[in-house]
């Protein structure tokens, strides 16, 4: 800690003889600081523990007990969250714990002043004897903050990452928290970043996952995305991502992911790394997915037609709406893949019927249906997934009957269903 | 290089005792063995990848790296041994407030020597593009096809020997490089201004200062064009140009990546009012396969431009359209514009309105609200371009159709039919059908319907 510098943590022993009230008789040592925690487990607040030898004098009647005042300034502390604890006593160069004399602790903090108008607080600290007492004093401190980054690097096959999770630090606390033993905890993890200065941002290594296994989806949504250009209006932008499991089984699953923006590489063909692209990754709890959009799969070509649609009359008002939707699909990769197309039932409604449906869209899927397509729910019921398997392209040299090249094969699947009970 | 603007301090300090706050007690300046520049075209993203031998010693390292009026996104920088991997780590990197173009490795070693180390990061200010030539013979078979890819150097400085490599792909970027400078301190002005420009020119040119140490004495003397090696990585292409390049300032530099000769083509005319508007247009088609002698790699959006010989050692310009992506084993259309030698007209033969519905007022009087009517079509199609040639048709309807033909007649969407015809030369083709559009109350659908003949 560096006085001067107007960021004054000050820790002081006092001892109070009889002095008129309100007299604070400053007497000692400012022990200097001999570590320092910095705990980022909590996103809002940020814990500072500083561990201190504090000289403390035998309490007696006479000189009562021991003052111990804390005061700061220009630095964002909490004055509540102020904790002073005793957590050992040092003897010959060692600590030993704090035992009980006569039923009593031998060191024990007894009550906290807070001076009027001033950013300090006062400590009374009974000592069965004279120690020099090893203490944490924690607090809160604002303006000191952490963000998450992540870098990870796929093996060519992009089934398996190397995930490296990093901590940065931003201090803009005001504090300076000097150079020995500043230790930044996260988890069941203690980092030494040698120092933390002002002003300062500091990015460490916090966990390296070396083999995290990985899907690889394809998506296509052509209500999120409409048409690809104006060549292709019926086809659409299919999206890759990179889907990890933070469990144990996927080589994860030891503490939530926070939110913080990953970097995704793959490794070359030369030994070294070649740049994919970046998503913000979101709050990932143990045992659930990350879901990392990585950029646009363009040897994938998806087109969408709607190929019949009709309203039903039921009664009165009251309608049915027929629709069947043809996708042709071509996959121009070397590798078989899975196409996913969302299907955005309340946004088709919409379209064809507007003001017609009232809430999520009732439907019922009808028989001229693919039986290729696998269907999910994961976003919905009125937004279901229809998963297709698309064969890789032919080799170079796979020749059809007519002994010429083997064309991409052009999946085309239907998805035949009724939206029922509309009105306006 | 004209000019020498080194923006980036290496420096490596042993810390002794790794007691705090010690001053620097030892400065090296490692020379730079490569530097690699992959540029994004997709998004203003150069990755610049430099790596040097630096000597480690046991226990912590103190690494400084330094930049100076650069777009260089601080967050992306990275330390990453190439050589004894596992005893050196780099335990923290530190940006210090007071100075922001300015950061410090820790760095822990087990190892105690020499050892090779790559310095990454992230830069704006240089940019590629493809483009194509492509050439027919004049009976309009086979094409004479070049691809180019082309580096602009806008930074207003030279650079000479960088190993490039281009990726062909759209990735994902969810902040801009000039944005993360920002953040870290750095006060760059918005894009467009002066400074800005000005910035991005500096950041150019600590690359290319890179790159011109880099190779130090050039490259040897090229006596043909480079044949740049292609590689799929993911959903991504990548370009790689062999050995080093030199762009002069202001230049930008064109290279040949892709070379075919006699790739056979098919030449198909659309009809599709609704997208190309009413005149016919000519597509010159083929597949980037290995039977077009293509498909080495995909075809990265570009512009082509299509020329015919003429047969006098001549060439005629027929047109040029920017095309998209076109993956391996994929068809390229070429759109050539309208043909003037196909002429498609729509010809109306009759009109018919019936099944009227009315509406009764209070006065006892009726109102119409609701009548189909059927129009009869004869469309005529003449060919004039001297061979046979192939046209799809798709017509597009609004509200409630019924449609019918005797021609084979598919429904492409619900609003769209298609057909196809061959036409010989000189001939002309008539595609008769009709269409009952239910106007009023009687339109209960908006979709085109085919019934029967």
């Amino acid at each position: 800690m560096k006085p001067t510098r107007g960021i004054s943590a000050l820790v002081a022993a006092l001892l109070l003889t009889a002095v008129p009230a309100g007299a604070r008789i400053k007497l000692t040592a400012l022990p200097a600081r001999d570590r320092i925690e910095i705990q980022l487990d909590n996103g809002r607040y940020t814990l500072v523990e500083e561990e201190r030898i504090v000289p403390l004098l035998k309490s007696t009647i006479k000189r009562g007990n021991n003052k111990v005042d804390f005061s700061w300034s220009n630095t964002q502390i909490d004055k509540n969250s102020i904790q002073f604890r005793p957590v050992g006593i040092m003897t010959g160069g060692k600590v030993r714990p704090i035992r009980k004399v006569n039923g009593q602790p031998e060191v024990a903090v007894i009550n906290v002043s807070y001076p009027p108008n001033e950013n300090a607080l006062l400590w009374e600290v009974y000592a069965a004897d004279g120690y020099a007492v090893k203490v944490r004093v924690s607090y809160l401190i604002g303006n000191l903050t952490r963000l998450f980054q992540y870098k990870a690097v796929t093996n060519k096959a992009e089934t398996q990452l190397e995930l490296r999770k990093y901590i940065q630090l931003h201090n803009y606390s005001g504090e300076d928290f000097g150079n020995i033993g500043v230790w930044i905890g996260y988890a069941n993890r203690l980092l030494d970043p040698k120092s933390v200065g002002q002003q300062e941002d500091i990015k460490m290594l916090l966990y390296r996952f070396a083999k995290v296994p990985v899907r690889k989806t394809y998506t296509f949504d052509w209500y999120r995305f409409g048409a690809l250009n104006k060549d292709k209006p019926n086809a659409s932008k299919v999206l890759m991502h990179y889907m990890l499991t933070n469990d144990k089984a996927n080589g994860l699953g030891i503490v939530p992911l926070e939110p913080g923006k990953v970097r995704i590489y793959i490794q070359d063909n030369r030994g070294g790394q070649a740049f994919l692209g970046e998503d913000w990754g979101k709050l990932t709890p143990i045992g659930s997915k990350m879901r990392l959009y990585v950029g646009q799969a363009r040897d994938i070509v998806c087109k969408r037609m709607v190929e019949f649609k009709e309203t039903k009359n039921v009664r009165g008002n009251l309608y049915n709406l027929e629709v069947r939707i043809r996708y042709e699909i071509e996959n121009f990769k070397p590798k078989a893949a899975r196409l996913d197309m969302i299907e955005q039932l309340n946004a088709l409604a919409d379209k064809f019927y507007p003001k017609g449906r009232h809430g999520d869209v009732e439907w019922v899927r009808e028989g001229r249906t693919s039986k290729q397509i696998a269907f999910s729910y994961e976003y919905g019921g009125a937004s279901p997934v229809l998963h297709v398997d698309l064969p890789a392209r032919p080799g170079d040299d796979e020749k059809d009957k007519a002994g010429k090249p083997k064309p991409v094969k052009k999946t085309v699947v239907k998805f035949e269903f009724t939206i029922k009970n509309l009105w306006r | 290089m004209t000019r020498k603007a080194i923006l980036t301090v290496l420096t490596v300090s042993a810390l002794a005792a790794a007691s705090p706050g010690k001053n620097i007690d030892l400065v090296t300046l490692p020379a730079r063995q490569s530097v690699q520049l992959t540029i994004y075209n997709s998004a203003d993203v150069t990755l610049v990848k430099e790596t040097r031998f630096l000597t480690f010693k046991q226990g912590t390292n103190r690494l400084q790296f330094a930049w100076t009026n650069t777009l260089i996104d601080p967050t992306s920088i990275e330390l990453r041994p190439l050589e004894h991997v596992d005893e050196i780590e780099v335990v923290s990197t530190i940006f210090p407030g007071q100075k922001p173009q300015h950061l410090i490795w820790n760095v822990d070693s087990t190892f105690s020597g020499m050892a090779k180390v790559e310095v990454s990061y992230f830069i704006s200010g240089l940019t590629w593009q493809m483009d194509y030539v492509a050439t027919c013979n004049p009976a309009e078979t086979a094409l004479t096809f070049r691809g180019y890819v082309r580096v602009f150097n806008n930074s207003g400085e030279e650079f000479d020997n960088a190993e490039i490599r281009l990726i062909v792909g759209k990735i994902n970027l969810v902040e801009k490089i000039a944005d993360l400078a920002r953040r870290y301190g750095i006060a760059t002005p918005k894009p467009g201004a002066p400074k800005y420009k000005d910035l991005r020119r500096k950041a150019a040119r600590q690359s290319f200062d890179k790159a011109a140490e880099a190779a130090g004495k050039g490259a040897p003397m090229v006596t043909a064009p480079k044949r740049i090696v292609k590689e799929g990585l993911s959903e991504y292409f990548m370009f790689s140009v062999p050995g080093t390049e030199t762009i002069p300032n202001g230049w930008s530099k064109r290279m040949q990546a892709i070379q075919a000769d006699d790739v056979k083509f098919d030449i198909v005319h659309r009809v599709r009012a609704y997208q190309y508007g009413d005149w016919p247009v000519r597509f010159f088609i083929f597949t980037n396969d290995k039977d077009h002698k293509l498909g080495e790699s995909p075809l990265p959006d570009g512009l082509v431009r299509i020329f015919r010989e003429n047969g006098r050692d001549g060439l005629a310009f027929l047109g040029e359209q920017k095309v998209h992506y076109v993956p391996i084993k994929a068809k390229a259309e070429i759109n050539l514009g309208a043909d003037r030698l196909v002429v498609y007209r729509k010809r109306k033969i009759k009109t018919r309105r019936f099944n009227f519905r009315f509406r009764r007022d209070t006065n006892g009087r009726e109102w119409v609200i609701g009548w189909d009517e059927e129009q009869t079509w004869n469309d005529e199609i003449r060919n004039y371009t001297g061979k046979p040639m192939t046209l799809e048709l798709r017509l597009r309807f609004s509200g409630d159709v019924d449609f019918r033909s005797e021609a084979k007649t598919t429904v492409f969407d619900y609003r769209t039919v298609e057909t196809k015809f061959t036409i010989a030369a000189g001939k002309t083709r008539a595609y008769p059908y009709s269409v009952t559009i239910h106007h009023g109350t009687n339109a209960k659908q908006t979709r085109v319907k085919l019934v029967g003949k």
